[in-house]
């Protein structure tokens, strides 16, 4: 207690400070005249009674400075003066200051903009109860080349019978291979239909994820099949935007692409599954008995939760039993079938984590050559005032009180620095989303919070702990500055030279890196997609499936829109698929080869179904017999095949008329519904093969079919035109809209985008990277400059004198760029040295370029010698001008 | 070690201080520095400025007020008056001396023998 009553009398003296002063300044007067009265009573004269006084009372500084230090807090106070020194000390050289507040502020700033990426994508816990416990369950299968696909429905539920291992598990359809929602339905607002992205899940979804909802309830399991179906669960940005967040909207009706639904439930804001793009959950509305019986279309992603105290390990021991189990059970679907559990948040992000870590270790490596930069700069500074160092060393300055105003000077660069660098970072969040909306996973949302601002914080305190101890530890040279203040310049060059080198050696390290990066992305965007991307729009037109129940209304809906645009000016081709290049997912169908053994070849193929059009409109090569026609239909029985399924299931026998069936005379796939009586298909021709997953995947077999042979709601039209796209993606949507009030239009993009928005990700962290790397060039050649400029400044007596003594500018140039160049050679060794070792890591993220490339090295070298060059010629011809007699009257 | 006058403890200075104001009332620094001076009868060596570094602390511990007032001889100066938590803070001080002094006493006296 009294503790703090003391204290709280110290901190509020800290704010009285001169009130206090002049106080006790009276005080002490008052006591000297008291004093000497005292001594002029017994007879002193009135000087020396006063010189008495002022004897027996101690010296008034000294009096004054122990009641400052026993009235207040003199860690605050020496502090404060610090600080206040080093503000007017740095004010005074402002070229100096916004140098290395600039620099800090970069460091700072990149190094907080890539934590928001990394909190975001790695580090963010789930919005979920217990998100630890929460896997990912999908099935493999070396037959079919799969290493994880969503499981089929009824293996799904034998799954959730017979494992001991979950808690439950939940399982969703709705979602493509990189996240967003491919459920589109529309409500109407206002007489007008909005389009709404959804996800269909079993009933016990919300349960397995462990969140209550805001409002209502959520569904039960029961709910999740036909019949009980009827009830919505909306996302909270949905219920704001529909009902304006109306609290009563539970129970409400609203109809779904025609078909009433109860809203029962409303999620909190901040809650998504399986990210930021669903807008409404519904129940899976399938049969029990479909749910039970389709063992072979996979579509149903499954999620679990496991039991407390059960390991990884433990259940995907149990799962694989259980697997195998069903492998024996059904030999027909489940041959060689396996399951793989992987935990949730890993999945999620997987798709970015490399590129992440990746970014976030070269933002490490730039954090460093900043910090060695502004050091380089604070010893500069450092040489520069070892005279105003050494006269306060002999006024009695301790050595502690020295470094500490070293200290204070690199705290005030520091919080400067860090606070500019903060603002940096506060706008990448936005920034990152709109250069790279795909770059990142669709739930991460990389936002400035508290574990951010706490990250800055640790950044603006350990910086001036690296950098600015440098200084200080040279400056103990400053013991013996007063009798040499040169051994103390020496020593400081050596230092800042190890400096330099080691900001040569990590930026070769970056420079080397990004170069893999940007070959890599130039590799893959030389990649043949197989189509041509330019002069070309896309969009996905749904229609409302109540309206148009039948295959053939569809196709009619579907052709009667390409006609429309057939007729828009300057279009060459129109077509529409059921998927579209490039966007990593697809159907499949199990198949069979006519007079092929069924254990002889991968059976899961990829089927699309297209309008004769769909080649010429997305560029599509024939390579041998015809295209699709007007008139192959429903029941014509043909298709073509790409390259790869020529090549993989023919082996150089001509495909053309060979035959491929899709299921089996019972197949239970709902995947392709076939009208004709014969289920044989006839190849008809053969198209080159188009990139589906990836430019840097490669291309499997696919087959392409009749639209009206297996009729997919939605369909994405490719328009190839030479008009610009933005006005032709009005006037198809016009066009759309005319035809169906309610048809839906989005993912409008052109075909050059599909392209981009797929080489997003490398392009992000290519980008990136470049951007790290050219920053630390920079410094480090500010580095190399700064070195060389205050070398050829302390030399420029010797270099007057040589010049006087006849030596030539060449060989004084010469001189000063050796000794420029000597840090710049040892730490690009070692950091060729650094980035062999280190650009290993990477090698996943590389395409058609080894770590080891030999390019990347030698432009790497070549780049870096240039800047050093450059940087220290500036100096080094400031050092061939030197004017003798200037240079020998300076001293 | 022939010198008899002997160093001042740090806290025992404060008492000294509070049980100059409890005895004298209301008085300022230099009135306190000469009154414990003459009644130690100069056996403690008292530098006077040390006394304004108790007075802060006592001041800190709210034990003593301060205010500015006029000398005998008609001189401005700081007045210092023993508070109520002084007085109480005072008798425990002493209290506590006491039986310390005691206790050192007793054990001086049995080693002597």
């Amino acid at each position: 207690m009294t503790t703090l009553v003391v204290l709280w009398s110290r901190i509020r003296a800290l704010f009285a400070r001169e009130r206090l002063d002049a106080d006790f300044g009276a005080e002490l007067d008052a006591h000297l005249d008291m004093l000497a009265d005292e001594h002029v009573r017994r007879g002193l004269t009135p000087d020396a009674a006063r010189r008495a006084a002022r004897l027996a009372l101690g010296g008034s500084m000294q009096l004054v400075e122990a009641h400052r230090d026993r009235r207040g807090l003199p860690i605050v106070e020496t502090t404060v003066q610090d600080v206040r020194y080093a503000v007017r000390a740095l004010r005074r050289h402002p070229v100096y200051t916004s140098v290395v507040v600039l620099t800090l502020a970069v460091g700072v700033g990149a190094a907080t903009a890539m934590f928001t990426v990394v909190r975001a994508v790695l580090l963010r816990p789930l919005p979920y109860g217990q998100p630890a416990q929460l896997v990912e369950i999908t099935e493999t299968n070396p037959l079919k080349g799969w290493t994880h696909t969503v499981s089929a429905p009824a293996n799904f539920l034998d799954w959730r019978a017979r494992n001991d291992v979950f808690t439950d598990l939940a399982g969703y359809f709705g979602v493509d291979d990189r996240g967003a929602s491919t459920l589109q339905r529309f409500v109407e607002i206002d007489g007008e239909p909005a389009p709404l992205s959804g996800v269909a899940v079993t009933g016990n979804l919300f349960d397995v994820l462990g969140v209550r909802p805001l409002l209502g309830r959520t569904f039960t399991w029961d709910e999740t099949f036909d019949g009980s179906d009827r009830v919505l669960v909306l996302a909270y940005g949905t219920w704001q935007r529909l009902f304006g967040g109306d609290p009563n909207v539970i129970g409400r009706t609203i109809p779904l692409s025609g078909r009433t639904k109860t809203v029962v439930g409303v999620m909190p804001p901040g809650f998504f599954f399986p990210n930021a793009t669903a807008q409404f959950w519904a129940p899976l509305g399938l049969s029990p008995a479909d749910f039970a019986n389709t063992r072979r279309a996979h579509y149903l992603a499954a999620i679990a939760r496991l039991k407390p105290g059960v390991s990884l390990p433990q259940a995907r021991d149990r799962m694989t039993r259980i697997a195998s189990d069903l492998e024996r059970e059904h030999p027909d679907t489940n041959t060689q079938m396996g399951v793989r559990i992987e935990p949730l948040r890993d999945i999620m992000a997987a798709h970015a984590r490399a590129s992440v870590l990746m970014l976030s270790a070269a933002v490490a490596v730039l954090f460093l050559i900043v910090c060695a930069n502004v050091a380089g700069l604070q010893l500069g500074r450092a040489s520069t005032r070892l005279r105003e160092i050494a006269v306060r060393r002999a006024l009695g300055a301790g050595r502690g009180r020295l470094v500490r105003q070293l200290l204070a000077e690199a705290v005030v660069l520091s919080i400067a620095g860090s606070t500019l660098g903060l603002a940096i970072a506060a706008a990448a969040p936005a920034l990152i989303l709109r250069a790279a909306p795909s770059a990142l996973p669709l739930f991460a949302t990389p936002t400035v919070d508290v574990p951010v601002l706490l990250f800055a914080a640790a950044l603006a305190i350990a910086a001036p702990i690296v950098f600015g101890l440098a200084p200080a530890w040279s400056s103990s040279g400053v013991e013996r500055l007063a009798e040499r203040v040169d051994s103390g310049s020496r020593r400081t060059s050596r230092a800042r030279d190890l400096l330099v080198a080691l900001e040569v050696m990590l930026s070769v390290v970056l420079v080397v890196a990004s170069t893999l990066l940007i070959r890599s992305l130039i590799r893959l965007q030389r990649v043949d997609p197989g189509f041509r991307p330019e002069h070309a729009v896309a969009f996905k037109v749904t229609l409302p499936s109540l309206r148009f129940p039948q295959g053939a209304d569809r196709v009619r809906a579907f052709g009667d829109i390409e006609r429309r645009l057939r007729e828009l000016p300057g279009v060459e081709a129109v077509g529409a698929s059921s998927t579209i290049v490039l966007r990593g997912y697809a159907w499949t169908g199990d198949a069979t080869i006519e007079g092929r053994a069924a254990d002889d070849y991968e059976r899961e193929l990829r089927h699309e179904s297209v309008t004769p059009g769909y080649f010429a409109a997305a560029g599509i090569r024939l390579v041998a017999g015809r295209m699709l026609t007007e008139h192959d239909g429903a029941t014509s029985n043909v298709m073509l095949v790409n390259e790869s399924l020529a090549a993989a299931y023919f082996r150089g026998a001509d495909p053309i008329g060979k035959r491929i069936m899709f299921g089996r005379p019972t197949a239970d796939s709902p995947t392709i519904a076939r009208a004709a009586a014969d289920p044989w298909m006839t190849v008809v021709g053969v198209v080159a093969d188009a990139k589906q997953d990836g430019m840097d995947k490669p291309v499997r077999p696919e087959v392409y079919v009749p639209y009206a042979a297996n009729v997919q709601n939605p369909a994405t039209f490719v328009v190839r035109s030479s008009a610009d796209p933005d006005p032709m993606l009005a006037a198809a949507r016009r066009i759309v809209r005319a035809a169906g009030r309610d048809f839906l239009v989005g993912d409008e993009t052109t075909l050059d985008g599909v392209v981009s928005a797929s080489l997003g990700g490398e392009r992000f962290r290519t980008s990136l990277l470049t951007a790290f790397a050219g920053v630390a060039v920079f410094l480090a050649a500010l580095g190399i400059y700064g070195v060389l400029a205050y070398f050829v400044s302390q030399r420029s007596r010797e270099l007057g004198i040589r010049l006087a003594l006849g030596a030539k500018p060449r060989e004084l140039f010469a001189m000063v760029v050796r000794q420029g160049m000597r840090p710049v050679v040892a730490g690009g060794l070692v950091g060729l040295a650094a980035a062999v070792a280190l650009t290993r890591l990477m090698a996943s993220l590389l395409f058609g370029v080894s770590a080891l490339d030999p390019v990347s090295y030698a432009a790497t070298i070549g780049a870096l010698a240039l800047t050093a060059l450059g940087s220290a010629a500036l100096p080094a011809r400031r050092a061939t001008r030197v004017d003798p007699m200037t240079a020998l009257r300076e001293e | 070690m022939g010198d008899a006058r002997s160093e001042i403890l740090q806290g025992t200075l404060d008492m000294m201080v509070l049980q100059t104001l409890e005895a004298m009332g209301p008085l300022h620094g230099y009135g306190i520095a000469r009154r414990i001076e003459q009644v130690s009868e100069d056996a403690l060596q008292l530098n006077q400025g040390t006394i304004y570094a108790s007075l802060v602390r006592l001041q800190q511990r709210r034990w003593i007020t301060a205010s500015w007032g006029t000398s005998d001889n008609n001189r401005r100066a700081k007045f210092y008056a023993i508070t109520r938590a002084g007085r109480k803070q005072l008798a425990a001080e002493t209290e506590n001396w006491q039986r310390i002094a005691g206790v050192i006493g007793r054990l001086l006296r049995l080693s002597e023998r």
